[in-house]
């Protein structure tokens, strides 16, 4: 276990940890560009030297182990020089376009110049090297090559977390620049995260380009409901707009996020997300909607089907779950769904494409309910006349639903999630607009917070379950989304 | 330091007090002043503003109604960076940006609108505009309206020509008291790389 000196302060470190590591451990901040902490060690911005005791030269911090006895400095005059020094080659060809790039706000260059050199450009701006800018890479980035400065995270990334080697540097020294190889698309699925680990302007993303500068942008920490992975990530909203998706890289589930998780913020804001009832075809407004639905549930009564899902979360499945047992009275309502789980592609995506498969069953564990099977069977055999759930579990009894051709009744946050042959259809409040509850595939718990209100006049599921129920002159006395979880046990 | 005036706060004197003589005193200023402005209405210190305006005094250096700045083929030279919005103290300003798609300037702005309603005229986008696209050099005071909607500039409304036609930076710049005529070869510019490409762009078309 060596034992060394940063800045004064000494620190025990295990074997093999790096100078900038132990740096971190102690608190001393050593400016970076190519180190990220989950791609292997480069070394090649140079902007992370140190000052060793008798080392003749000053060393690289992310690459050089700790070593007893070192003693180092991060605020020699050497240092400082050296960063100065680091920064001004790094802008000789800078465009210093920042006016039009998104990167601005949050953008390497701009901070580190500000907190590490502040020198006036020596070079004129005629005799900067041009190349190639605005260059779409795949369906999700733009690369721009005047603005990389070569720090080749965005390479590292694709040969060693997605293993796709799509980008390559290219050419030698001055003529260098970061490249697709010929005939590869930059579209593995995970390939925003390279605008994240950018960090300067040089990759930005074509979905977030020119919507918004980044210091307008609040942040809500959230999480990724695309599948059962659960993934920590934060909402960047302003003005009740979400305008992108990031990770909130943490040592449980995730650093990255995969494109899919990234876009899936997308529906809130589409063209057709609910803010009426549908019946049949028709819009409708909210209350009648309810009214409606309410009196085609008290026609059927016992022979109402009520099936969770395992898309909503554990407050609104129980609230479905009180519906069935407290309100209609029924004894055909199902909280049983099980999918494989499990890291399909070795990265993040998961085999279960619901976020919340765990969840419900905790929510069956405490009302009971009868098999999806038996639903299928029970709709089948035409036993059951109206089935109340959620869009894309309906999807899961299709087929019984088709053959018995019994009335289906939805909620919906998008008109496109509507299956065909569906009488009515009530809006909620997303996930994005609402709290809500889910347990992810390793089995943590998982909270969203809304970064967004919900269209005027759409509730949470609960809530609008609570009214279906008072309509019907049955009170499941739910006022809070708490209320709904009483008897569920979380662990 | 500051500075001290005695205020001689009199009590009122009986007379004073009924107020009744005072009332027609008042009444009486206000009746000269009447029948004055009715029989010599040339002699009317008042305006009908906004219909009628002053003419303002020639070297006076005046924050007055924006305009955006163009680029000789007409196209705005704001790129749309958000600084004037970012800077605004009475958040009048309200921008969407939009991409060109073969111009060599990537970004302009597809909205631009100042809500003089809100506008206190400070001058801060001008300050903060890193391209020298927004000026307050039209010598026009923004007037009354009637709605708020006519209150609100767009980007049309905000590129309109200056009054003596001369709508290209160069001329508007002599006004505002310095001089940001093309950078010489041996001075680059330091307005930033939009303004560059912009440059480089016109050059290209041979226009500069």
């Amino acid at each position: 276990m060596p034992k060394l000196t940063i800045d004064g302060k000494s620190i025990e470190v295990e074997k093999g940890t790096t100078l900038l590591a132990a740096a971190q451990q102690l608190g001393v901040y050593i400016p970076r560009y190519c180190y990220h902490p989950k791609l292997s060690i480069s070394g090649n911005c140079r902007m992370c030297m140190v000052e060793v005791e008798k080392a003749p030269k000053l060393l690289t911090a992310c690459s050089t182990e700790a070593a007893e006895g070192m003693i180092v400095s991060t605020t020699s005059d050497k240092v400082k020089a050296a960063r100065r020094d680091v920064l001004e080659f790094l802008l000789i060809n800078h465009p210093l376009d920042c006016p039009i790039c998104d990167q601005a706000g949050e953008c390497g260059l701009q901070d580190y110049y500000m907190d590490y050199s502040l020198a006036p450009s020596r070079f004129r701006m005629a005799d900067k090297v041009r190349r190639e800018k605005r260059r779409p890479v795949g369906p999700h980035l733009v690369l721009d090559k005047e603005r990389c400065i070569l720090c080749t995270r965005c390479v590292r990334f694709c040969s060693e977390v997605t293993k796709t080697s799509e980008l390559e540097v290219m050419e030698r020294a001055d003529h260098s620049y970061i490249g697709l190889k010929e005939g590869k698309a930059l579209d593995n699925g995970y390939s925003l995260n390279i605008a994240d680990i950018c960090p300067v302007g040089a990759f930005t993303s074509r979905d977030f380009r020119f919507k918004s500068r980044v210091w307008f942008l609040k942040k809500v920490p959230t999480v990724c409901l695309g599948c059962a992975t659960g993934c920590l990530i934060e909402a960047h909203h302003n003005e009740n707009i979400i305008y992108r998706l990031v990770p909130r890289p943490n040592p449980d589930t995730n650093t990255w996020l995969c494109d899919h998780g990234r876009l899936t913020y997308k529906s809130v804001q589409a063209g057709d997300r609910l803010s009426k009832g549908v019946i049949k075809n028709g819009l409708i407004d909210l209350e009648p909607a309810l009214r409606e639905v309410a009196s085609r549930i008290d026609e059927a009564r016992t022979s109402v089907a009520i099936l969770g899902s395992p898309w909503l979360s554990i407050e609104d499945n129980a609230a479905l779950a009180r519906l069935a047992k407290d309100g209609v009275k029924t004894g055909s309502y199902c909280f049983d769904f099980n999918s494989e789980q499990g890291i399909k592609d070795g990265i993040l995506i998961n085999k279960d494409s619901a976020p919340n498969t765990s969840g419900v069953k905790a929510v069956g564990a405490a009302h009971g309910g009868i098999k999806l099977a038996e639903l299928s069977r029970r709709i089948t055999a035409g036993e059951i006349k109206l089935v109340l759930t959620e869009a894309r579990a309906a999807g899961l009894i299709k087929q019984a639903l088709k053959s018995a051709g019994t009335r289906l009744i939805v909620f919906a946050a998008n008109r496109g999630e509507i299956p065909p042959d569906t009488y009515a259809t009530l809006p909620y409040a997303s996930y994005f607009e609402t709290p809500g509850t889910f347990i992810n595939y390793q089995g943590l718990r998982r909270r969203t917070e809304p970064p967004v209100k919900a269209p005027e006049g759409v509730k949470p599921l609960w809530a609008v379950v609570n009214k279906l129920a008072a309509y019907s002159g049955d009170s499941l006395r739910l006022e809070s989304a708490e209320d709904a979880l009483e008897g569920i046990e979380l662990k | 330091m500051i500075s001290v005036k005695k205020v001689n706060n009199k009590p009122l004197n009986l007379l004073e007090r009924i107020y009744l003589r005072e009332i027609a005193r008042g009444i009486a200023v206000t009746t000269r002043h009447f029948f004055t402005n009715l029989l010599n209405p040339k002699g009317m210190p008042t305006i009908r503003y906004p219909e009628q305006t002053r003419p303002l005094p020639g070297n006076a250096n005046l924050r007055t109604r924006h305009r955006l700045k163009m680029r000789s083929d007409g196209s705005p030279k704001c790129v749309a960076c958000f600084m004037c919005q970012t800077a605004c103290p009475a958040y009048c300003i309200h921008i969407e940006a939009a991409e060109y798609t073969e111009n060599t300037v990537e970004k302009y702005p597809a909205v631009f609108d100042i809500d003089l309603s809100r506008c206190v005229m400070c001058g801060m986008c001008v300050e903060a505009c890193p391209e020298d696209a927004i000026a307050m050099d039209t010598r026009e005071i923004p007037g009354g309206a009637l709605t708020r909607e006519e209150m609100i500039m767009t980007k049309e409304s905000l590129l309109r020509n200056l009054p003596d036609g001369s709508a290209h930076a160069q001329s508007g710049n002599a006004r505002s008291g310095y001089d940001l005529t093309t950078p010489s070869e041996e001075e680059p510019s330091r307005k930033g790389a939009a303004n560059r490409l912009a440059n480089e762009y016109l050059k290209s078309r041979g226009e500069e």
